[in-house]
C-alpha cells in the first residue's frame, strides 16, 4: 500500500510536485497570517496576558478598558493595607526620546512595588529597588531601537529622565513597551498630589476582600483578565480579521485540495477498475491514496515551516511576527485533517468503480 | 462434488436494453479443467466479455451457479469475490492494463503484496516467470517503454505470479498484429501445460485456436462445443 503510494509519486513527478507545491503556498500562507496574528496579539496584550492576576476591579462606565478608569486610592490605602493582596494598576503613555533613536518612543510606564507580584522581574541587567532614583526596568523589544542598558530616556513634558536597568521580556501592551519604575520613585516627582491607580488587582480571587475594597471604592466592578484583555483596543478587531482570514484560507484549502484530489481519482478510476479486476480491495486502494495525500501534505507542511521560520528571520525587526511551533503544529494537524477528508470524498468514486470494467466491454 | 477449477451451471445473464432485458447468457453450463486450454469463439456482442467476467468473479449471474475450486462464490460479496480474483484467478485483459507507474517486476510484486505473501518464494517465482516469458532484460523497465507485445507477455506473467488454479484471457491478442498473436497464445499455451491451469480464452482470431484444447462458440446466448 505504501509502496504503491510512493511509487506513483515517483513516477508522476511533475503532477505530485505541483500539487504538493500549492499545498506549500496554502500552508506558509496559513503559517505567516497566524504568525502575524500571534505577533499582533503579543504587542498589544502580551503584558496582560503574563501578569499573574485573577481580577481587576475598574469603574463601571469604563466598559473593562484599565485607560477609561480611575481611583483617587490615598482612602483605600489607609482602610486596607497592600500586604492584604492587593495592588493598584496604573497605566500611564509616554513618549520618550533616545540617543539611539531618531524618533520618540511610545512607551506604557507603570510605576511598581518591585516587591509585589504585579513586578515581572528581569532577563538581563538589574531588578528594580524602591530608590527614588528614576531607574526603570524596560520590555526587550527596546532593544530594536538601540536602546541598552545604562542608557537614559529623556521625557521632555516633566523634564524627566530615566535610566535603563535591565530587560524584561512579553511587557508589551497595546503595542508599545512598558517600562516599570519603581512607584517611590514614581511618587517622589510629585507628578499627583494623590495616589493614583486605573485599576486595583488582585493576584487570587478572594471574595471577602474583593468586597471590601468594593466598600471603599464602591464605584466598580471585578472583572476577570480574559474580559480586560477582550477589551483592548484594537486586539478583537486585529485578531478576528486575521483569524477570518485564516478561516478562509483552510476553507478555500478544504475545496481547492478536494477538487484536485477528485480530478486526481476521476483520472485514474479506470486503473482502480483493472486493480480491483486482479484482486485489490477497496480499503487497499483507498488506502493507499490516503496515504499518498498524508506524504504529499506532510511534505508540504514541513516545508512550509521551514520557509515561514526563512521568513521570519529576514522580516525586519520591528514587524510584530511571532514563530509559535505550537501554532504551527496545530494549523498543521487542521491542514492534514482538511487534506484528508477532502480525498475522503473521492473514495467514494473508488469504491463505486466496477472492476468489471477492466474486460473493457464492447458497446 | 466438483473437481474441476472453474464450474459454470446453468448460468443464466440478463441486460437491459432500452425497455426490455436481453438473455445475453442462457443457461449455460460450463467446466474448465486443469492442464487443459479452452477457446470460446462467436460474433461480437454475443456474450462472451459477460461469460468470461462471471467465470472470473467479476460479475454475479442472476441465475445458475459458478463454482471456483468447489467453492460456490454465487453468494459472496464484494471482499470475497475479490479475495478469490486476486488468489484463484490470473486475468489477461485485451489491454495489457499494468500499472503506468510500476516496474515490470513491481507489477508482479504487487499482486503477490496484495496477497500477503511477498517472500523468497514468491521472489523466485518472479524471477522465473520473468525469464519464461522472455522479459528477463526488461524487469526494470516502465510499461510505456515496452512494446505491444511486451506488455502482454507482462500480464501473462503478472496473472500467473499468485498462481492460481484459473487463467482468464479475454481477446488478449485483438491490439497485436498475427506473429505477435501466434507468439503470445503459444506462450500461454505452454505456460497453462506446464504448470498444470484450468485456461479460458476469448478470440475472435480463429487461427489461434491451433493452441487450444477444446473450442467452443458462443451464439444466442448458448456455448456450443466445436467451432
Ligand atoms: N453492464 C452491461 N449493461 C448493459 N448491457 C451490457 C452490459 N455488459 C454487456 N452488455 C451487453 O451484452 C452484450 C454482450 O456483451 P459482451 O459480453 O461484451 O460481448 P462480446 O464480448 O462477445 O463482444 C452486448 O450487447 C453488450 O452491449
Ligand atoms: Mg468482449
Amino acid at each position: 500500500m505504501f509502496s504503491l503510494a510512493l511509487k506513483e509519486i515517483r513516477f508522476f513527478k511533475l503532477k505530485y510536485s505541483l500539487i504538493a507545491f500549492i499545498l506549500f503556498l496554502m500552508a506558509s500562507l496559513v503559517f505567516i497570517v497566524s504568525g502575524l496574528a500571534q505577533g499582533l496579539s503579543n504587542d498589544n496584550i502580551a503584558a496582560l496576558e503574563d501578569m499573574s492576576v485573577a481580577r481587576f476591579y475598574l469603574q463601571e462606565d469604563a466598559e473593562n478598558r484599565l485607560d477609561q478608569s480611575g481611583y483617587i486610592i490615598d482612602e483605600l490605602e489607609e482602610e486596607i493595607p497592600r500586604e492584604a493582596g492587593w495592588q493598584p494598576l496604573l497605566t500611564q503613555m509616554y513618549r520618550l526620546d533616545a540617543a539611539s533613536s531618531e524618533t520618540l518612543l511610545d512607551v506604557t510606564l507603570i510605576p511598581i512595588d518591585p516587591e509585589a507580584f504585579l513586578y515581572p522581574g528581569v532577563i538581563e541587567g538589574q531588578n528594580l529597588t524602591d530608590s527614588d532614583a528614576l531607574e526603570i526596568v524596560a520590555d526587550q523589544t527596546m532593544k530594536a531601537d538601540g536602546v541598552e542598558i545604562g542608557d537614559t530616556l529623556y521625557e521632555a513634558d516633566q523634564d524627566l529622565t530615566f535610566t535603563v536597568v535591565g530587560f524584561t521580556e512579553n511587557q508589551t501592551y497595546r503595542h508599545s513597551p512598558i517600562i516599570y519604575v519603581a512607584e517611590s520613585a514614581f511618587y517622589n516627582l510629585d507628578l499627583t498630589p494623590h495616589q493614583v491607580a486605573n485599576a486595583i488587582v488582585i493576584e487570587e480571587v478572594n471574595q471577602e476582600l474583593q468586597a471590601d475594597i468594593n466598600q471603599v471604592l464602591n464605584d466598580g466592578d471585578w472583572v476577570e483578565k480574559d474580559a480586560i484583555i477582550q477589551a483592548v483596543p484594537g486586539h478583537s478587531s486585529e485578531q478576528m480579521s486575521l483569524m477570518m482570514m485564516i478561516a478562509f484560507l483552510i476553507v478555500i484549502a478544504v475545496f481547492v485540495l478536494a477538487a484536485f484530489f477528485y480530478i486526481l481519482t476521476i483520472q485514474k478510476l479506470n486503473q482502480f477498475g483493472v486493480l480491483k479486476a486482479i484482486g485489490a480491495k477497496n480499503i487497499f486502494l483507498v488506502g493507499a491514496t490516503l496515504l499518498q495525500v498524508f506524504c504529499l501534505t506532510m511534505i508540504s507542511l514541513i516545508l512550509a515551516t521551514g520557509f515561514t521560520i526563512f521568513v521570519s528571520n529576514i522580516l525586519p525587526e520591528g514587524m510584530p511576527f511571532e514563530f509559535d511551533l505550537s501554532l504551527i503544529a496545530s494549523y498543521s494537524i487542521i491542514i492534514l485533517i482538511v487534506s484528508l477528508l477532502g480525498s475522503l470524498l473521492s473514495s467514494t468514486r473508488i469504491v463505486k468503480v466496477d472492476p468489471q470494467q477492466a474486460m473493457g466491454r464492447t458497446e | 462434488m466438483i473437481t474441476a477449477p472453474l464450474a459454470l451451471e446453468n448460468v443464466t445473464k440478463a441486460f437491459k436494453d432500452g425497455e426490455q432485458y436481453i438473455n445475453i447468457l442462457e443457461d449455460i453450463s460450463f467446466t474448465a479443467e486443469k492442464g487443459k486450454f479452452t477457446a470460446v469463439i462467436g460474433p461480437s456482442g454475443s456474450g462472451k466479455s459477460t461469460f468470461l467476467s462471471i467465470a472470473g468473479a467479476l460479475l454475479t449471474p442472476d441465475q445458475g451457479e459458478v463454482f471456483v475450486n468447489s467453492q460456490s462464490i454465487a453468494s459472496y460479496k464484494d471482499k470475497k469475490l475479490a479475495n478469490v480474483r486476486l488468489t484463484s484467478i490470473g486475468y489477461i485483459f485485451q489491454a495489457a492494463n499494468l500499472v503506468p507507474y510500476l516496474k515490470v517486476n513491481e507489477q508482479l510484486k504487487l499482486v503477490a503484496q496484495m496477497k500477503g505473501d511477498w517472500d523468497r518464494e514468491a521472489k523466485q517465482r518472479l524471477g522465473q516467470l520473468l525469464e519464461s516469458v522472455g522479459l528477463k532484460a526488461r524487469v526494470n523497465y516502465y510499461p510505456h517503454q515496452l512494446s505491444g507485445g511486451e506488455k502482454q507477455r507482462v500480464a501473462i506473467a503478472r496473472a500467473f505470479m499468485n498462481n492460481p488454479d484459473i487463467i482468464l484471457a479475454d481477446e488478449p491478442t485483438a491490439n497485436l498484429d498475427q506473429a505477435r498473436s501466434d507468439e503470445i497464445v503459444a506462450l500461454m499455451a505452454k505456460e497453462v501445460k506446464e504448470k498444470d491451469k484450468a485456461a479460458v480464452m476469448v478470440t475472435h482470431d480463429e487461427s489461434l485456436l491451433k493452441y487450444c484444447d477444446t473450442v467452443y462458440r458462443m451464439e444466442q446466448g448458448k456455448l456450443i462445443k466445436g467451432r
